[in-house]
C-alpha cells in the first residue's frame, strides 16, 4: 500500500508539470491581456506603459515567462497577484476559509439528505415512494443550477416576507449582516439559502447513484442469505448491505473534495459569497495571470491527490481490492 | 466503519477550524452619533494607493480616505482641500513664467493617526511616484518637476523643469504620509495599499477581501463635527445587478454607476433618487484615416497612403449626416444622454457646437458627389472616387466591445443608417482587453489595422491630456515613438497642432480655452471621430441619505464629510 501511494505521488509530479505548462501557454494566448487595463488612460505615456509591464514581467518572451513562474514555484514562491499586488497566498488565505465553511457545510448536508433517501428508495423499489424520488432526483439533476439559486432569491428573498418584521424571508447574500454584531444565528440564515442551492443539485445526484448501488448490492446472494437467517431489515441493511453500496458514493464524494477549495462559482456569484469561485473569476477578467496560475494548479493538485484518496478508501472499504 | 468515523471527524474537525476563521467577528464599532449607511461597489478596488490603481471603483473607495491639495467641484473648477487656495496670477501662487506653483496649506493638518501633515509629505509624494520602481501607473506632470521646496512646513514651492499646463491637477490624487508608508522602491507592496492612513473624513477599519469594507469616522478630520456619519459600509457585490436589487429593497443607501438602462427600473422603486448628469465621457466613432493595411504609419506615411474610403472628407461627413443621433438617444439611452457634439461638451473648457442633424439626403448627395455611385444591392461602389479603386465596395469594419449590450445595440442601428444612404458596415467585436490592447501586444487600434472603431473615452477635468493625446499628429502610436499617443484616426491638421501648441505652453486658462475650440472647430470640419452621445453619470441613492452633491468630475464620496441620515 505504501509502495503503492509513493509511486501514485510520484507519478502525479510530472502530470502537474505538464498541466502547469499547458494553462500558462493557454492563459496568455488568450487575446488580450493585463496591460490592457491601462490601454485607455490618456496620461500615460508610452515610457510609463514599458516601464509597468516590465516591472509585472510581461515584456520578457513567454518561455522565459514560465521558466521564472517554474523557478519561484520550485522555490514555494507563488508570486504577487497582478492586480491587488499582494501575495497570491495571501488572496487565496483571504477567500479560503469562506468556500471551505459554505461547502463544508453543504457536503454533509447533501450527504444526510441523499443517502438515506437513496437507500429508502432503493430497499421500496418501485413503490411510490421510490417513483416521486426518482422523479424529484431526475428533475433536480436537470434543473440548471443557477436559474434554482435565482429562483430561491426570488421565492425566499423577493416576494416571501418575515410575517413579523416584513422583512425579506431571508437574505438574499452576504455572509452576515454587515456592521452588525456577531450573532450565530444571523450567519445560520444567511447560509441556508446558498446551502439550499448546493444541496438540493448534488443531492440529486448523490441519491440516484445510491439507490442504484444498493440496488445492486441488495440483489446479492449474501443479502439474501442473511435475510434467509433470519437477520432483523435494519441489520440487513446496515450490517451487510450499507457498507458495500456506499463504496461508488465514497468515490464520488472524494472527487467532489477539490469543490471545498475551487468553490462554487455560480453559487458564491448568485449570493455574493467571498469565495474562490468568485475570486477565479474575477482574477479571470482581470488576466491576473499569477493568481489564476495558483488556483488552477492546486486545484489541478486537490483533484490528482483526491482521485488517489478515493484509491486508497476503495481498499478500505472493499478487503478485495488490493495495491501492490 | 471505524476507520470511516475517524475519517468522519478529522473532516468534520478540519471544516470547523477553518470555518470558524471566517466566523470570527469584525471589529466592533460604537453605533452612535450620525449611523450608518451602505454603498454598493460592483468591483472590488485592487488597492487604495491613488497611484497604483486602474479601476474607478478604487477611487471610489479612496476618496473618503485620501485628498489632495486641490479637487473639482461640480463644475470642474479646482477648489481648495488641503491647500488654502487655488494658486493663481493673483494670489502669488503662480510665478511669471508658470513654472514655479506655490501652494500653502491649512493650518494644523492632520493625518489620521494624529500626526501633522507637512510639505515633508507633498515632496515625499512626488519623490515616491517618480522612483523608477514605484510601480505608479501615471506619472506626467510629476517627471516635469524639478524640485519640491519646504521652506516652511506649511508652505509648498513646486518648480517645474518646463511649463506643464495641467499643473493645477498635479496634487489632486492625493498625498501620501511620508511616516505611514515606506520605501518608494517597494511602493506596490505597502500595507498603506491597503489601510491607508489619510486625511479625508473616514478611516478603514477592515477590508474583507470579495465582501466589504467598513470605513469609520477620521476622528483627527480638520473640520469640527464632520463627518456627520459614523461609518460608511462599502459592499462589494459580484454585479450590478445585485446592487440594484439592493437599492430597491434599502439594503444598500448608495449604488454606483449605473447605466441608462437600468433607470426605467429603478426609478419607479420607493424612497429611491436618482442622480443624473451629462458626464464626460463621450460615445464616440474613431474614423482610421490611414490605409488600414500600413503598420502604425506616422504622419507624413498617412498623408501619402490614405485610407481608400474614410481617408475623403466627404465620406466621413456623410456618416455623420447619416446618422440619427436623435433617435439613438431616444431609442437606446431613454432620452438621458445628450446628443453627440465634440470632446469638449462640458467641463470648464467647453466649446459648445451643435450636434449634427439626421439628413440621409445631404449625405446622399455627398457620397454621389464622393464618386461613389449606388449598385445593384443598393451599397455604393468607387465611380471616380478620390482614393478607391473604381469597382471598390463601400464596406467597412465596425468594431467595439464585446459583451456591451448597449454598443451592440448602437452597431445595430448605424447597420440600418449606414444601409440607408448606401454604406455596408460590417461587424467585428472583441473583448475590451484586445481592443484596449497595448502596442507591444499588437492591438489592431494601436496598429492602424481597423477601419470603424466604436467606444467611449473621457477627458479629465484638465482636458490637455486628452486633446493633446488624441488629436496631435505627434501622437500618433509609430513603431519609433513605441506605441506612444491615442491619435489612433492618424488625424493631422494644422491649425489644430499650433492650437495644441498653444495651449499647451499658456498659463492663462482663457487662451487655453480659446485655443482647445479653434481645435474642436477643426475636428468637427475633419471628422476624424464621430460622437454619437455624451455618457450620463448616473448613481442611485436612498431618500435617508442626505447631503449628497452630484460631480460628474469626482468619484461620489467627494463630499461624503457633509452627508447625514434623515
Amino acid at each position: 500500500m505504501a509502495r503503492f501511494i509513493a509511486h501514485r505521488f510520484l507519478q502525479a509530479l510530472p502530470l502537474l508539470w505538464l498541466i502547469s505548462l499547458v494553462v500558462f501557454v493557454l492563459l496568455h494566448i488568450i487575446p488580450g491581456g493585463p496591460m490592457a487595463a491601462y490601454g485607455n488612460n490618456p496620461n500615460m505615456t508610452a515610457d510609463d506603459f514599458k516601464r509597468l509591464e516590465h516591472d509585472l514581467g510581461l515584456d520578457a518572451p513567454l518561455h522565459v515567462q514560465y521558466l521564472r513562474w517554474l523557478g519561484a514555484i520550485v522555490r514555494g514562491d507563488w508570486g504577487y497577484s497582478l492586480a491587488s499586488k499582494r501575495p497570491v497566498l495571501v488572496e487565496i488565505g483571504d477567500r479560503l476559509p469562506n468556500t471551505i465553511y459554505l461547502i463544508g457545510v453543504a457536503i454533509p448536508i447533501t450527504l444526510l439528505v441523499a443517502i438515506p433517501i437513496g437507500m429508502l428508495s432503493a430497499i421500496r423499489q418501485y413503490s411510490v415512494l421510490d417513483h416521486s424520488v426518482t422523479t424529484v432526483a431526475f428533475a433536480g439533476q436537470s434543473i440548471p443550477v443557477f436559474w434554482f439559486g435565482l429562483m430561491l432569491i426570488i421565492v425566499f428573498h423577493v416576494i416571501l416576507r418575515n410575517p413579523v418584521s416584513g422583512t425579506p424571508l431571508f437574505p438574499g447574500g452576504g455572509m452576515y449582516t454587515l456592521g452588525g454584531p456577531f450573532s450565530l444565528i444571523d450567519r445560520i440564515h444567511h447560509l441556508i439559502l446558498p446551502v439550499a442551492m448546493l444541496a438540493v443539485v448534488s443531492a440529486a445526484t448523490y441519491t440516484r447513484y445510491m439507490r442504484a448501488s444498493m440496488l445492486e448490492v441488495i440483489t446479492q446472494d449474501y443479502v439474501r442469505t442473511a435475510h434467509a437467517k433470519g437477520a432483523t431489515l435494519s441489520r440487513v441493511i446496515w450490517k451487510h448491505a450499507f457498507k458495500n453500496a456506499a463504496i461508488p458514493v465514497v468515490t464520488i464524494l472524494a472527487l467532489e473534495l477539490p469543490t471545498l477549495f475551487n468553490g462554487a462559482v455560480f453559487t458564491e456569484t448568485i449570493f455574493s459569497w467571498p469565495g474562490m469561485g468568485r475570486l477565479f473569476i474575477e482574477s479571470a477578467f482581470r488576466y491576473d495571470y499569477a493568481l489564476l496560475m495558483a488556483i488552477i494548479m492546486i486545484g489541478a493538485a486537490l483533484t490528482i491527490f483526491s482521485n488517489l484518496f478515493a484509491d486508497v478508501a476503495y481498499a478500505f472499504l472493499d478487503p478485495r481490492i488490493r495495491y501492490t | 466503519m471505524k476507520a470511516s468515523r475517524r475519517l468522519g471527524t478529522l473532516v468534520l474537525t478540519a471544516v470547523l477550524v477553518l470555518g470558524s476563521v471566517s466566523l470570527s467577528t469584525g471589529p466592533a464599532f460604537p453605533q452612535t452619533r450620525g449611523g450608518t449607511i451602505t454603498f454598493a461597489l460592483y468591483q472590488e478596488p485592487e488597492t487604495l494607493n491613488p497611484y497604483i490603481y486602474v479601476q474607478t471603483a478604487s477611487g471610489e473607495v479612496a476618496v473618503f480616505i485620501v485628498e489632495g491639495l486641490l479637487a473639482y467641484n461640480d463644475k470642474g473648477e479646482y477648489f481648495p482641500r488641503l491647500a488654502t487656495e487655488v494658486p493663481s496670477r493673483q494670489n502669488g501662487g503662480i510665478s511669471a513664467d508658470g513654472k514655479t506653483i506655490t501652494y500653502r496649506l491649512k493650518e494644523g493638518l492632520k493625518w489620521s493617526d494624529g500626526q501633522a501633515l507637512t510639505c515633508e509629505d507633498v515632496k515625499f509624494t512626488w519623490q515616491a511616484v517618480i522612483h523608477p520602481k514605484s510601480g505608479a501607473v501615471n506619472t506626467s506632470g510629476f517627471r516635469e518637476i524639478d524640485t519640491v521646496e519646504c521652506p516652511s512646513p506649511t508652505t509648498v514651492v513646486v518648480k517645474y523643469k518646463t511649463y506643464y499646463a495641467p499643473f493645477l491637477g498635479q496634487f489632486t490624487s492625493g498625498i501620501m504620509p511620508k511616516h505611514a508608508t515606506g520605501d518608494p522602491a517597494e511602493m506596490t507592496r505597502w500595507a498603506y495599499n491597503r489601510k491607508p492612513i489619510g486625511t479625508g473624513p473616514f478611516v478603514i477599519l477592515e477590508w474583507v477581501s470579495g465582501d466589504h469594507i467598513t470605513l469609520i469616522r477620521n476622528r483627527y478630520y480638520r473640520e469640527s463635527g464632520k463627518p456627520i456619519l459614523n461609518a460608511v459600509i462599502i459592499r462589494i457585490t459580484p454585479s450590478r445587478e445585485v446592487g440594484k436589487q439592493l437599492v430597491k429593497t434599502g439594503e444598500v443607501d448608495v449604488l454606483w454607476d449605473l447605466a441608462e438602462s437600468d433607470i426605467p427600473e429603478i426609478k419607479p422603486a420607493a424612497g429611491v433618487k436618482i442622480s443624473a448628469a451629462p458626464g464626460p465621457g463621450a460615445e464616440r466613432l474613431v474614423l482610421n484615416l490611414a490605409d488600414p493595411a500600413l503598420d502604425g504609419p506616422p504622419a507624413d506615411e498617412v498623408a501619402k497612403h490614405p485610407h481608400p474610403i474614410l481617408g475623403d472628407v466627404r465620406v466621413r461627413e456623410a456618416i455623420e449626416w447619416g446618422i440619427n443621433k436623435r433617435e439613438l438617444n431616444e431609442k437606446l439611452l431613454f432620452g438621458l444622454a445628450s446628443p453627440g457634439t465634440n470632446e469638449l461638451h462640458i467641463g470648464w473648457a467647453t466649446c459648445t457646437t451643435r450636434a449634427s442633424e439626421f439628413d440621409p439626403n445631404r449625405a446622399r448627395q455627398l457620397l454621389d458627389q464622393a464618386g461613389w455611385k449606388v449598385g445593384s444591392d443598393g451599397i455604393r461602389v468607387a465611380q471616380g472616387a478620390k482614393f478607391a479603386k473604381d469597382g471598390t465596395r463601400l464596406r467597412l469594419k465596425l468594431q467595439t466591445t464585446t459583451g456591451n449590450k448597449l454598443r451592440e445595440q448602437t452597431e445595430q442601428l448605424l447597420i440600418d443608417y449606414m444601409k440607408g444612404i448606401g454604406i455596408e458596415f460590417f461587424i467585428e467585436n472583441v473583448p475590451s482587453a484586445v481592443l484596449f490592447g497595448s502596442w507591444s501586444s499588437g492591438a489592431f487600434r494601436k496598429h492602424g489595422h481597423y477601419d470603424v472603431v466604436l467606444y467611449t473615452s473621457s477627458p479629465d477635468p484638465d482636458p490637455h491630456g486628452q486633446v493633446e493625446g488624441y488629436f496631435a499628429s505627434w501622437k500618433m502610436p509609430t513603431a519609433a515613438n513605441s506605441g506612444d499617443g491615442f491619435n489612433y484616426a492618424r488625424w493631422a491638421n494644422k491649425t489644430a497642432d499650433d492650437n495644441i501648441k498653444l495651449a499647451g505652453s499658456s498659463p492663462d486658462l482663457a487662451t487655453r480655452k480659446k485655443a482647445y475650440c479653434a481645435v474642436m472647430d477643426e475636428l468637427i470640419k475633419d471628422r476624424p471621430h464621430i460622437y454619437l452621445y455624451g455618457r450620463s453619470t448616473l448613481n442611485a441613492y436612498r431618500e435617508r441619505l442626505q447631503g449628497w452633491v452630484t460631480n460628474v468630475w469626482q468619484n461620489l464620496g467627494w463630499n461624503a464629510q457633509d452627508w447625514s441620515i434623515k
